[in-house]
């Protein structure tokens, strides 16, 4: 199934601002991150630190709700859900 | 009015619309780029969900401090020392309630709403209010 994933600010600069992955039926939200850090070597650097932990500035959406990395991450997705990933916001 | 764009802000536009004949009070605030010896700042949005955010906390505001209208228009983009980043527009009764709820806005704009701010400077660039990694 295909889900798209959004990246803003230094993520962006990493990731690129928007991508549409194929991933696995009810894949998980840190089954995606994962991916992501295997397939992209900066990204893994940045976000998730020594042990394998999502750093805490990594901050999360699906579908442009705020969920809690130390809690969601279980979280199955669907066909067409939306992942947004970025730092800490600093608007205004 | 809630609106992220590239385009420049006009205030007298914004303070136009929320006049009311039972508005006493208009308070406008006005955030710029101060030049902490940067050339130019980038502003970059997670519009959809920064306008949903916004509305929520215009919302808010109305409740909280019985305004009459709220604006909010944020930039996007690059912006040199001096230009407008965000634009709020409040409108009340009286004078307390209209401070307070321009205040409350745009202290929860800056925890809440999905956006970024990149200083550009001579010697490198930086993202604001970044922590140990700067992402």
């Amino acid at each position: 199934m295909l889900v798209k994933v959004l990246a803003f600010a230094g993520l962006r600069e990493i990731l690129g601002k928007e991508r549409e992955l194929e991933i696995r039926e009810a894949a998980t939200v840190a089954e995606l991150l994962s991916g992501l850090a295997s397939a992209n070597a900066a990204f893994k650097e940045a976000a998730f630190d020594d042990s394998g932990d999502l750093r805490d500035y990594v901050l999360l959406m699906v579908n442009r709700k705020r969920i809690d990395p130390r809690q969601d991450l279980s979280r199955e997705l669907h066909e067409g859900d939306e992942l947004a990933l970025f730092p800490p916001v600093a608007g205004g | 009015m809630i609106k992220i764009t590239a385009e420049d802000i006009s205030i007298d536009e914004m303070v136009k619309r929320a006049k009311s004949d039972d508005a006493g009070a208009i308070v406008t605030f006005l955030g710029s780029v101060r030049d902490d010896g940067i050339k130019r700042m980038q502003i970059e949005a997670f519009s959809e969900a920064a306008l949903a955010e916004l509305e929520a906390i215009r919302e808010e505001a109305i409740e909280r401090f019985s305004l009459k209208s709220v604006q909010v228009v944020h930039r996007t983009g690059s912006l040199l020392v001096g230009e407008s980043i965000v634009a709020i527009v409040c409108s009340a009764g009286h004078r307390e309630e209209a401070f307070a709820g321009c205040r409350y806005i745009i202290e929860e704009l800056k925890k809440r709403a999905p956006i970024w701010k990149k200083e550009i400077g001579e010697k490198g660039e930086r993202w604001v209010d970044g922590h140990e990694r700067n992402l």
